[in-house]
């Protein structure tokens, strides 16, 4: 009846950086029934491959039985057949994951504790008449910064309250069913928050003795370490390392997800037309892409509001970016970006990719015409690159000279 | 308006590339055991802090404040945090002085911060997230449009911006806090570095710092109590509006105007370039300096670069309205503190702490923020007088 197609990557590259990330390509056709709860598309939903790609997902995302790993990330994709499918799914969700990875610097306190990690040791540090552990760099009671008087703890402490973590994701310490315990290590005054590995949670209780196991790998991490109950501990003869832990990586991820607005809709349904569709604001300028409601007037905008503006515009200003190397940057070499207005436009469109115009050749006040890529060509679905804003690589297959002379420079309107 | 407030305590670290020495909270400490110091003060004798930085996205570290309640010194006090992007170490600033002038506390300490090493900063800037207007290449690849437009609007040559990067690096020099210390920097140099998002050259744009900085505020009765004569709020404001809006000018953005209006009206100030004997603006990229002089109302439009041509602005040209005498943002640039920076520069030149960069006699000096797409502004007034 239709074709979609469901690409499933691993969410450690998402659909962030979508020229990176994609990987095993699924391919599914056919229909799938709808199931509860999974009922917030409306009637009105008339686009069912977008319904039956949602629903795929999200039966995934349910029934993902497999601890440890995440469920994966999926990314949909039409088949040209439904190219040209009404866009009203105003409730369809959206996923997104943002990554980076980050560095840290511990400083000289938290970096001595992962140091010791990474050496078999577990070092709480002197604060009064306590031991702290973890060890603090500054005295929770009077804030002042502590002498760094370290003292070795453990490696066996005392369970004083505990959970269990049935179902672990990818990014716990254990990948199979495990508890969180707040031990407080022998020698130390304060407990620390930690992984206790047990069969069961029949197999863990308050007041239960555990000791610290390290693991074979050590890179000054607090996973370097975890808990077992002290009658299961495998004595262990570690190898210190070398220097201080002065900085550590963390790949952050956050994957979420949002929804398309009815205007949005709109907007997006006129890309896949070859039409550029704005919002008539109240004072007679028109808001492109429309917002769904007028900033000035305060009043909300409706399919009413809506207008059709030529692709032709006028270019207020530009610049050649340099791209800065980063994970994930995937431009090599200097490119153009203009800014420009639409004819009938109040205001301007985010920057524009000119590959196709020499730089010397390019100026203020040229007359441009965007070109659409053939209607089956028109790619609306990579919704996190540019969504709102249509661009080469969307549905604009590149911008060109209209022909017409170009705009007097003082007839520009100031709204970049 | 209000109790009169005043800043007793001023402290910032030195910024650089890198700091490997210290955690995020051990490097924010820094700065706030300076200003205490400078306050006569302790942790103890706070009634609250107010923590500003900018998009999380920048350390990867959600609300990082939430841990720091104890190393603040705010267990069982208040603690929270403002965002307002770029501008928010301004923002910040001017939501701490309300809780005095509001009688709301009489002593509290505010803070800006970044540690930029920790990510990418134009990777930070660059995701397109979903329904929000996406900056592009970062904040070099927003901006360069707006410069070109502001060149074609005032007919400005091409040296301005390379003068205003000279000028603040040469400023730099006469602060030890500044990030940036380029002994041989000459306009030479600048023209010939890289040009990143044309017509911005790497020479013109502002480093990624790791830096805070951190003020005491205290209520009038309180005011004597540093280890040098008060600065005095005489006014401070801030304005806000959409990234991208029909009829929106972005080179002479109108919430910037604005909010310099009402400030100014606060202050009594009808002509800033006169009353004014400094002032710290937000200029992250250098053509930024003749557009701010102009938006803030320091001359008509399209004459700031003549301004900055002069040598109105520059210390080492005898200038009659010095411009970021710290070596400004393009010296340093811990993002979240970007605008604690400038605010506390205004102060320290007002109470005469200023070292080898001191506005002789300095009286009035304005502090200034920007961020997001030119579209949030803060900016506060101080002067060595009661107001």
């Amino acid at each position: 009846m239709f074709t979609y197609r469901l690409e499933l990557t691993n969410s450690c590259f998402g659909s962030f950086f979508p020229h990176l990330g994609r990987g095993l390509p699924l391919r599914h056709e056919g229909s799938t029934k709808p199931s509860k709860p999974f009922d917030f598309f409306g009637s009105e939903c008339v686009d069912l491959a977008l319904v039956v790609a949602a629903f795929v997902l999200a039966e995934i995302d349910q029934a993902w039985d497999r601890p440890g790993q995440d469920p994966p990330y999926l990314m949909v994709h039409y088949e040209p057949s439904s190219k040209q499918g009404a866009v009203t799914m105003s409730e369809f969700p959206i996923s997104f994951t943002l990554e980076f990875p980050y560095t840290r610097t511990p400083g000289p306190v938290i970096g001595r504790f992962l140091t010791g990690l990474r050496d078999g040791r577990i070092l709480g540090i002197r604060s009064g008449d306590r031991i702290l552990c973890p060890p603090m760099e500054f005295d929770p009671d009077t804030c002042e910064t502590l002498a760094l008087d370290f003292v070795d703890v453990g490696p066996s402490g005392t369970v004083e309250n505990w959970t269990w973590i049935a179902e672990p994701t990818s990014k716990h310490p254990i990948q199979e069913p495990f508890a969180f315990a707040l031990v407080k290590l022998d020698g130390a005054d304060t407990v620390m928050t930690h992984a206790v590995k047990a069969s069961g949670p029949e197999a863990i209780s308050t007041g239960m003795r555990v000791t610290a196991q390290f693991r074979e790998e050590r890179v000054g991490a607090v996973t370097d370490v975890y808990f077992v109950p002290e009658a299961d501990a495998e004595k262990q003869s570690i190898e210190p390392g070398e220097g201080e832990v002065e900085i550590t990586t963390h790949t952050i991820s956050l994957p979420y997800t949002d929804t398309l607005y009815p205007h949005s809709a709109r907007f997006a349904q006129g890309l896949l037309d070859g039409k550029f569709i704005g919002q008539r604001t109240r004072d007679g300028t028109v808001s492109f892409p429309g917002k769904g409601y007028d900033a000035l007037a305060r009043v909300v905008l409706t399919e009413a509001d809506d207008v059709e503006l030529p692709p032709v515009g006028t270019v207020l200003s530009y610049t050649t970016i340099a791209p800065i190397q980063y994970k994930g940057q995937t431009e090599t070499e200097p490119y153009l970006t203009a800014i420009i207005i639409l004819d009938g436009a109040g205001q301007t469109l985010t920057p524009q990719d000119i590959r196709n115009i020499p730089t010397d050749e390019f100026r203020v006040g040229m007359r441009l015409r965007a070109v659409f890529k053939p209607a089956a060509e028109r790619d609306i679905d990579n919704v996190d690159n540019d969504w709102m804003y249509p661009s080469i690589g969307n549905v604009v297959d590149h911008w060109e000279s209209s022909g017409e002379p170009d705009c007097p420079l003082d007839e520009l309107p100031e709204s970049v | 308006m209000g109790d009169r407030c005043a800043v007793i305590g001023i402290g910032q670290t030195k910024h650089t590339d890198k700091r490997l020495d210290v955690n995020q909270t051990g490097m924010i400490r820094e700065s706030c055991n300076r200003a205490l110091k400078d306050a006569n003060m302790t942790w103890k004798d706070l009634d609250a802090v107010v923590i500003g930085h900018a998009p999380d996205t920048i350390e990867g570290c959600m609300t990082p404040e939430l841990y720091q309640a104890e190393a603040l010194g705010m267990v069982g006090k208040p603690l929270f945090r403002v965002h307002t992007a770029g501008s928010v170490g301004g923002s910040t600033v001017i939501v701490g002085s309300k809780l005095i002038t509001g009688g709301i506390h009489e002593k509290i300490l505010v803070v800006g911060w970044q540690k930029m090493s920790e990510s990418q900063s134009t990777w930070a800037l660059s995701p397109v997230i979903p329904f929000q207007p996406a900056l592009m290449a970062g904040a070099g690849g927003f901006f360069a449009p707006h410069i070109r437009e502001y060149i074609r609007r005032s007919g400005a040559p091409e040296h301005i911006g390379i003068k205003v990067a000279v000028k603040d690096r040469k400023h730099a020099l006469r602060n030890p806090f500044a990030h940036i210390h380029q002994e041989s920097v000459c306009e030479e140099e600048i023209r010939n570095s890289p040009m990143l998002w044309d017509p911005i050259r790497f020479g013109e744009t502002c480093p990624s710092s790791d830096g805070s900085c951190a003020m005491v505020l205290v209520s009038e009765k309180h005011a004597d109590r540093g280890s040098a004569k008060p600065a005095w709020i005489h006014g401070t404001e801030m304005r806000s509006e959409p990234t991208i809006m029909p009829g929106r000018d972005e080179v002479n953005p109108r919430s910037g105007s604005d909010c310099a209006k009402s400030l100014y009206k606060q202050a009594g100030i009808t002509n800033p370039r006169k009353q004014f004997d400094m002032a710290e603006v937000y200029v992250p990229f250098s053509w930024f300096e003749p557009m701010w002089l102009e938006n803030l109302g320091f001359c008509d439009e399209g004459e700031g670069w003549k301004l900055t041509d002069e040598g109105a602005t520059s210390m080492d040209e005898g200038g009659d309205i010095p411009w970021n005498c710290s070596g400004g943002v393009l010296s340093s640039n811990p993002i979240g503190g970007t605008g604690t920076v400038r605010f506390a520069e205004a102060a320290l030149q007002v109470r005469g702490q200023a070292g080898d960069r001191q506005v002789d006699g300095a009286k009035l000096a304005l502090g200034h923020a920007y961020g997001g797409g030119s579209q949030f502004f803060a900016m506060w007034i101080v002067g060595s007088e009661k107001p």
